[in-house]
């Protein structure tokens, strides 16, 4: 396998998790001409569960898709443009056809880790558009090794130039990267990429594992700016990078640089370990359910981690965010 | 038709399937169609008086086109699954229902395999009633030899297909309807051949099929830009239709109950020369890419001598001359 690391940056999407799907025009427009001289492959903008998504289920984005991308798209000129599509929040003809248009380059489609079929018709349609399409598993922890790797396949065999594993609840322990990143990266003609989040405090660790067990591809969020306890902090990584003489081609500097503008222009509050983030952990649930737990929770005069426990138990994922109120009403009634 | 152009010695060869009646299941499919026109020709110049059936569960345009006006041309539309009778007076059946597509076997497995093995039994079935029956060909794959790294595949060589894998479903399928036949050629006397088709490039091919030269002509007549994500080196080998339909019908004609004929060119070629041949017939515009995202170089390619030395028969349009006819075919219909 080459040596060749490309770092996905994905600030501007999960980010929009931890600020509630609230970024600017003057935000995204600032930080896309800061990276856009970093030397990173691509960013991916848009709210925090991808294009189409922005409604009262998942919360509702302060800018249109139309405008996020543009805004992007009219600040990069080397750097790639990425969106996340979730077959479901965004259909083929009422957004990807213009997002398309709008100037995007790579389009990742995402699906839970078990139902990769859902991808085929948006896969194919991208392919078609002669743009990149990578294949997203969501939720990985919670298919084993070998499922994930018949589910990779299915995206490969719809023509997915990548595949990238998501561990969204941020719940792997190194081996559990190192497992399923091996048997992934040797059966794919494709590469393999990794998205961490650092609710056990391991996004960088286990994104090195990942590297380590032939990953391409890694995700990453300056200052970690992304759903629950955050991602993949990205100028660490490009620190641990060079350090490690990985050849990046990504100036240290400039992303740090970058690195401080999102902390003085984008975060509300710092991105950190929540109590509530180590127990979605444990509990092997979605990062980004965080703020609606906590809302409802208070609502209802529940214990929040008692909520995130019970949705690991009846396996909640993205986009069953109602199940959070029921929940919560059968805990009030229990209490 | 410009399509083809045979010699009185070809047409001899094939004599006896004057005044006969054919069947072919999967009538509308790429092969099918090649099949209908090459039959039609034999008709129109050489007056074959063939009499075509053609049965498929739908009549896609391509077909319904070159039906227009013919009365030599009978569309049965039905699932070969449900078929409980065949005309009486069929000499010859070649079974080509079902598609290569991966894309289908993984987003609908279980049909998929169902297709393949009850619409095989019922072909089988449906034979056993025919009092004129000469010759049945069961087109199987190449696929079925599994993985085999080599350029040089026979007849007799079959590598490892682990059946506890997704992409085990279509060879499996097509081995198990190898065997099915067999069973029946055995039991009954049904007078079987198998053909084992390899890769092909011509046009009545969709150009959205998941397979790399079909996407490479497609990006570089669409999008002038042809991306590699490998690097480069894999072998493959592309046979075009005229070839393969005349292959067909002296295989059906000429082969060897119970034996087995391998379908497709042995002119390797790798990815990045296909690539560099489409550039140089459509022009030095076209950019190509080769992203070096793996080390794959394998090789599969079939080894043709059985059917060149038991029935004389030769590649006669090389690879460049198939894709230049390809892409002057696709350039006009199918953009």
């Amino acid at each position: 396998m080459t040596s060749k690391i490309k770092l996905y940056d994905v600030t501007l999407r999960d980010g929009s998790h931890a600020i509630s799907h609230q970024l600017s025009e003057q935000q995204i427009e600032a930080y896309a001409q800061l990276i856009d001289k970093t030397g990173i492959y691509a960013i991916e903008v848009g709210h925090g569960n991808g294009l189409g998504a922005s409604s009262v289920l998942v919360g509702k984005s302060k800018l249109s898709d139309e405008l996020i991308i543009k805004t992007a798209k009219n600040n990069l000129q080397n750097t790639k443009l990425g969106i996340h599509v979730i077959p479901g929040f965004a259909t083929i003809n009422k957004d990807i056809k213009n997002a398309l248009s709008w100037g995007v380059d790579i389009v990742r489609v995402a699906s839970h880790c078990t139902e990769a079929d859902t991808t085929e018709k948006h896969i194919g349609y991208v392919r078609e558009k002669g743009k990149e399409a990578y294949g997203l598993l969501m939720m990985s922890h919670m298919a084993t090794p070998e499922i994930l790797l018949d589910e990779a396949i299915k995206m490969q065999t719809y023509g997915a130039e990548a595949i990238v594993i998501l561990d969204s609840a941020g719940s792997y322990l190194p081996n559990d990267v190192r497992e399923r990143i091996s048997l992934l990266s040797q059966n794919l003609n494709v590469p393999v990429g990794f998205h961490a989040h650092n609710n056990l405090g391991l996004a960088i660790s286990n994104s090195l594992v990942a590297i380590e067990a032939g990953a391409q591809i890694i995700d990453g969020a300056v200052k970690g700016f992304g759903a629950g306890a955050g991602n993949a902090q990205l100028e660490v990584l490009v620190a641990l990078l060079e350090k490690m003489k990985y050849n990046t081609n990504i100036d240290l500097y400039k992303i740090l640089d970058a690195a401080d503008m999102v902390e003085n222009k984008l975060i509300k509050e710092p991105i950190s370990i929540s109590s509530l983030s180590i127990v979605s952990a444990i509990a092997g649930v979605f990062s980004g359910f965080s703020k609606h737990v906590k809302r409802v929770s208070k609502e209802f005069g529940v214990d929040p981690r008692d909520v995130f426990m019970e949705l690991g138990h009846q396996k909640i994922v993205a986009g069953q965010e109602d199940t959070i109120i029921d929940i919560a009403i059968k805990l009030q009634k229990r209490d | 038709m410009f399509l083809f152009n045979l010699t009185e010695n070809e047409a001899l060869n094939l004599e006896k399937l004057k005044n006969k009646e054919i069947l072919i299941t999967g009538g509308s499919g790429f092969i099918g169609i090649w099949l209908t026109q090459l039959l039609l020709y034999l008709n129109d110049k050489f007056n074959f008086n063939v009499k075509l059936y053609l049965v498929a569960r739908n009549e896609d345009s391509e077909i319904s086109s070159i039906m227009v006006n013919r009365k030599d041309v009978t569309f049965i539309k039905s699932d070969i699954r449900n078929l409980r009778e065949f005309p009486k007076n069929i000499s010859y059946i070649i079974h080509a229902a079902t598609s290569p597509d991966n894309r289908v076997y993984m987003s609908n497995p279980i049909e998929s395999m169902d297709i393949i093995a009850n619409g095989t039994k019922s072909v089988m079935e449906n034979a056993l009633q025919l009092e004129n029956l000469e010759k049945v060909i069961n087109l199987s794959s190449g696929q079925i030899y599994g993985a085999l790294n080599s350029h040089n595949i026979s007849e007799d060589d079959f590598g490892k297909l682990n059946s506890n894998s997704i992409t085990a479903i279509y060879p499996e399928a097509k081995r198990y309807a190898e065997t099915l036949t067999n069973a029946y050629r055995s039991l009954h006397k049904v007078p079987v051949v198998q053909v084992r088709p390899f890769s092909f490039i011509g046009p009545y091919m969709s150009l959205n099929k998941p397979w790399a030269v079909n996407n490479f002509i497609r990006d570089a007549l669409k999008f002038k830009n042809i991306r590699i994500l490998g690097n480069g080196k894999p072998v493959r080998s592309y046979m075009y239709p005229t070839d393969m339909a005349l292959w067909i019908l002296n295989i059906l004609v000429h082969g060897q109950v119970g034996a087995a004929y391998n379908l497709g060119s042995d002119m390797g070629v790798s990815l990045e020369e296909v690539a560099l041949k489409i550039k140089n017939i459509i022009g030095s515009s076209v950019n190509i890419d080769i992203l070096n995202m793996n080390d794959n170089c394998s090789e599969f390619v079939p080894n043709i001598d059985h059917v060149k030395q038991e029935l004389g028969l030769n590649i006669t349009v090389d690879i460049d001359e198939a894709l230049k006819r390809s892409i002057d075919w696709f350039s006009k219909n199918s953009l």
